[in-house]
Formats: structure tokens, C-alpha cells, sequence
């Protein structure tokens, strides 16, 4: 099977359906415009609250009758815990140095208590990968059998509802990018459809001429991935576009923009993937072929 | 080249073939003969398999082709050039395109395309309208279209479905020539005609039929 021959009659017909083709062309471009625009918002909402566990720590409060051995194999235990990255011990001397420091011209308020009233104190970092409210859980029930601890605190409410947005923003993303894919498969397939119900006497008689399926079908795939790339290719333009006039001029004023992640691969992937779901849906519109 | 060995097709209720047996060697020109309705395409489109029969057994170059898988199709297929009665031209191309389908479907190289099209167009009298599209032309020369398209790729076996259905004698006289010639260059040509006028003197075995019963054979 030639082909060159092939891409002449995809080409061909192409041109004669010019307007049905250019149309879903465009729907495919507006597809994967919002497709790519949900990945990014997803992909940089997920990577803000990742950098916010980095502020996240677990502190323990230790009783005063604590001696400092005690002390020192209670951070030894706590090291050992497979989740935990780094322990920091606070002598409560430093605790009200800081505290001080914090209050500086209104330290007065302090003068009446007379002595430090802070007690000592951990910090525990997690590690970043292992941070989420099931190992944090386990590690506070776990340090509350420890005697000489009076209290543990952590930012609980506010890591269940950083872990359950992030769930909830990939979940989203997902669901989006399943239904606009599937979109975008069925324009082609409907497209590629008319085209080959169109073609259907013509069809006949290459199989009564002996053309194989491969002769076929090539055509019918070459049309699809054209749609599928221009319309990625248009996409990918305006998206680029947008990003120049829009955010890129922006984050000149508002910096936060500037930690925005915008990765070029996305680009690339863009006429790609535009391809692969035109050649899906004109496969699944082709079908079998039978003689 | 080909056996029929008892078959019979039937299209619904109605029985276009009844237990027909014959055979064809390799490179004769055989006349299918007998009315209109009488079962010629029917048998024809056993060969090329756009209908199987139901009972019985056609071999083709020793090939029991009526069990054939879908996919051996377009492989027997294209060792047949087929006239249609409906010539099934594609419309949308060329005079030119039309023929050179042929050629494409069976892999040709392109660099060969042009030079045998102009050639089995040049058999029917085609050149010159090579670039003109199939509406632009009458019946006649539209069946020479297919004709062309049928031999262009010179296969081991032609099957002609009233051929000359639209053309005048003189041309149809012409038609028979050139299967004639196609014929002495080896390949095996069979023609469905209703025309007696068209085998007669030609010196070829006829086979007719009557009502999709075998009726006997004679010489043209
Ligand atoms: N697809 C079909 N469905 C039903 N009947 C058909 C079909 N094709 C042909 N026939 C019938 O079968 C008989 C033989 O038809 P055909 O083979 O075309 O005869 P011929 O070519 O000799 O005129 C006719 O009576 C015709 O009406
Ligand atoms: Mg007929």
C-alpha cells in the first residue's frame, strides 16, 4: 500500500469537507485548551500545598520533672520513627527568650509572671512524602504513651483539610480530563463518521477491487490525526499566547504569579495529544471492516 | 481455473442458481449465456465473492473459495479484474484516477502507474479523456472506463458483466476484439451477455443458462 497515495486522497477529502474539518478542528483546540488550563491549575494548586507541610511540625509539650537523660532518649525514640525527618529540642530558656524577642517593646506583659512559666519542648519535622493525617495519627498515639509528655499539638483540622483538598483537586482533575478526553475522541469519531458514511459507495468498491482494510483505513486515520494535531496545534498557540499577554505581564505586578509553573512540555504534549485522540476516534469510527 | 460443482444460490424466497456444475480452463474465453434475470451475475459474483453460495462448491485456481475466510478475500479479489454491470466507477476522480486504482490497490510502484493507465486506456480508446471525470462521459465510454480498469493490472482472470450493455455494435465489436487479444495473451476471460449477437462467429465455448438451470453449452 502506498502512502503517499494515501495522504493525497486524506488531503483530498479533507479540502472537500473543508468546513466540517475546520470546525472540529477548533472544538478540538477549545478541548484541550481547557484540558491543559486544568492540568496547570491542578498541577500548581498541588504544588503550593506541598511546599506548605514545610512550615508543619508536631510540638511537645514536656512535663518539668523531666530530667535531661530522660529527655535525650525520649528524642532517640522519637528518631527512630521511620516518618520523622528532624527532632529539635527547646529548653524552655530559649522558649522565653523567643518569646520575648516576639513581644520586644510590649514585654512588660511578661513582668508579672516572674519566673519562665514555658516548659520545654520538641519540635518534630515529618518527612514531606510521609506527611499526611494517617502517619501524623500514628505517631501522636504512639508519643502519647510516652510518659512525661503533657500535651502534643498540631496543626490537625489544617492538614485533613490540605490533604482532602489536594485528594479533591486531583480527583477533579481527573474527572476532567477523562470527560473532556472522551469529548474530544467522540468530535473526531463523529467527524471521521460523516466523512466515511459519505465515502460509503466508494468504500464498497474498493473492496469489491480488492483493497485491503490497511487501504481502507489509512486515509480515514490520516484525517483524524490531522484534526487532532491542528486542533492541538491551535491550542498549543493560544495557550502560549494567553501565558505572554496575560500572566507573564501580570506577574510583573503580583509575584506571586512568578511561582506559577508553567512547563513547556505541556506545549509539546498539546499537538501530541491531539494526535493520539484523532487516530482513537477515527479508529473506533472505522470499526471493523468487513468483506 | 474455475469449477462449479452443484451450486445453488438463492436470494431469499427466489432461487437465482440451481445445482449449476461447469468448469473453465485456464486461459479460454467463456460466454455466460441466456436472458435477462436467468442468474449470469449471480454466478459472476460467486467468483469475486460479493455473494457466496449456499449449497455446492466453486474453486478458483484450485482454490475452494465459497469457504473462504473475510480475509482471503481481497487477496482473491485482486487476481480477478471485474466489468460490473454498474461499471461502480468512482465518480469524484478522474477518468485517469479511476483506472489507476486498480494499480494502487495492488501496490504498483507509482512510478509505473502512469505509463500502464495510459496504456490500457489507450485499449479502449480513452486516451484523450483521461483527465475528464466519469459524469462528463456517456455510458458507453464509461463502461470502457471499467473495462480498462479491469485489465489494467493484468490479471490471471477477467470476468465481464454485459460488457457491452451501452455501446453501439460497432464498438461492442471492438470490445470483444480487444478481450479477444487480452485473451490470447493468457488471461482467462469469462463474459455475461443476454447478446447472442456478441459470441456468435467468435469460435468460443458459450454456457447458458434459463431460470438459474444449467441449459446447455455450445460454440459462439
Ligand atoms: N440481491 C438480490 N436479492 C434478491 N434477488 C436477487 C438479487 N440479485 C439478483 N436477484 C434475482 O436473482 C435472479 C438472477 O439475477 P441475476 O443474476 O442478476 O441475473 P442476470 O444477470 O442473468 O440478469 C433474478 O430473478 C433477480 O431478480
Ligand atoms: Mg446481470
Amino acid at each position: 500500500m502506498s502512502l503517499p497515495y494515501s495522504f493525497r486522497v486524506a488531503i483530498s477529502s479533507l479540502l472537500h469537507e473543508k468546513w466540517i474539518n475546520f470546525l472540529s478542528m477548533l472544538t478540538m483546540a477549545i478541548g484541550l485548551l481547557f484540558t491543559a488550563i486544568t492540568l496547570l491549575t491542578v498541577y500548581n494548586i498541588d504544588l503550593m500545598t506541598k511546599k506548605l507541610p514545610e512550615k508543619f511540625s508536631i510540638m511537645l509539650y514536656l512535663k518539668d520533672s523531666l530530667a535531661r537523660e530522660e529527655i535525650d532518649t525520649l528524642i532517640e525514640g522519637i528518631r527512630q520513627d521511620p516518618s520523622v525527618d528532624r527532632v529539635f529540642f527547646i529548653p524552655k530558656d530559649e522558649a522565653f527568650r523567643e518569646l520575648k524577642a516576639t513581644l520586644r517593646n510590649t514585654e512588660y506583659i511578661l513582668d508579672g509572671l516572674g519566673e519562665n512559666p514555658l516548659p520545654n519542648s520538641i519540635e518534630i519535622k515529618l518527612k514531606a512524602q510521609l506527611l499526611g493525617p494517617e502517619s501524623v495519627k500514628k505517631l501522636t498515639a504512639k508519643l502519647k504513651e510516652q510518659a512525661g509528655i503533657s500535651e502534643i499539638e498540631y496543626g490537625e483540622k489544617f492538614l485533613a483539610s490540605l490533604h482532602s483538598v489536594r485528594k479533591g483537586m486531583n480527583t477533579i482533575g481527573l474527572v476532567f480530563l477523562i470527560v473532556l478526553s472522551t469529548g474530544m475522541i467522540f468530535i473526531c469519531y463523529s467527524t471521521v463518521k460523516i466523512l466515511f458514511y459519505r465515502k460509503d459507495e466508494e468504500i464498497k468498491t474498493y473492496k469489491l477491487l480488492g483493497a485491503t482494510k490497511g487501504f481502507i483505513r489509512t486515509p480515514f486515520l490520516i484525517e483524524g490525526a490531522v484534526i487532532g494535531t491542528g486542533g492541538g496545534l491551535i491550542s498549543c498557540i493560544t495557550l502560549v499566547s494567553l501565558y505572554y499577554t496575560f500572566i507573564f505581564k501580570l506577574s510583573q505586578t503580583f509575584p506571586l504569579l512568578n511561582s506559577m509553573y508553567f512547563p513547556v512540555e505541556l506545549f509539546l504534549a498539546l499537538p501530541a495529544a491531539g494526535l493520539l485522540l484523532g487516530i482513537a476516534g477515527a479508529i473506533i469510527a472505522i470499526g471493523r471492516i468487513r468483506y | 481455473m474455475i469449477r462449479f460443482e452443484d451450486v445453488s444460490k438463492h436470494y431469499d424466497n427466489h432461487t437465482a442458481l440451481r445445482k449449476v456444475s461447469f468448469s473453465v480452463e485456464r486461459g479460454e474465453m467463456v460466454f455466460i449465456t441466456g436472458p435477462s434475470g436467468s442468474g449470469k451475475s449471480t454466478l459472476l459474483k460467486l467468483i469475486y465473492l460479493s455473494e457466496r453460495a449456499d449449497e455446492g462448491s466453486v474453486f478458483v485456481s484450485g482454490w475452494e473459495i465459497n469457504t473462504m475466510r473475510d480475509s482471503d478475500v481481497p487477496v482473491l479479489r485482486r487476481k480477478i479484474g471485474v466489468v460490473y454491470q454498474e461499471f461502480r466507477l468512482l465518480y469524484n476522480m478522474s477518468v485517469f484516477e479511476n483506472v489507476a486504482i486498480a494499480l494502487r490497490i495492488r501496490g504498483v510502484d507509482e512510478r509505473e502507474v502512469k505509463a500502464r493507465v495510459f496504456d490500457s486506456l489507450k485499449i479502449v480508446n480513452l486516451r484523450h479523456k483521461s483527465d475528464n471525470y466519469p459524469h462528463a462521459l456517456s455510458g458507453g465510454e464509461q463502461q470502457r472506463i471499467a473495462i480498462a480498469r479491469a485489465i489494467v493490472a493484468e490479471p490471471i482472470l477477467i470476468l465481464a458483466d454485459e460488457p457491452t450493455g451501452n455501446v453501439d455494435p460497432d464498438t461492442s465489436a471492438g470490445i470483444i476484439r480487444t478481450f479477444k487479444e487480452i485473451n490470447a495473451r493468457g488471461a482467462t476471460i469469462l463474459i455475461a451477455t443476454h447478446n447472442r449477437e456478441l459470441f456468435r462467429d467468435t469460435g468460443k465455448r458459450t454456457l447458458k443458462l434459463d431460470f438459474g438451470n444449467f441449459v446447455g453449452e455450445g460454440i459462439g
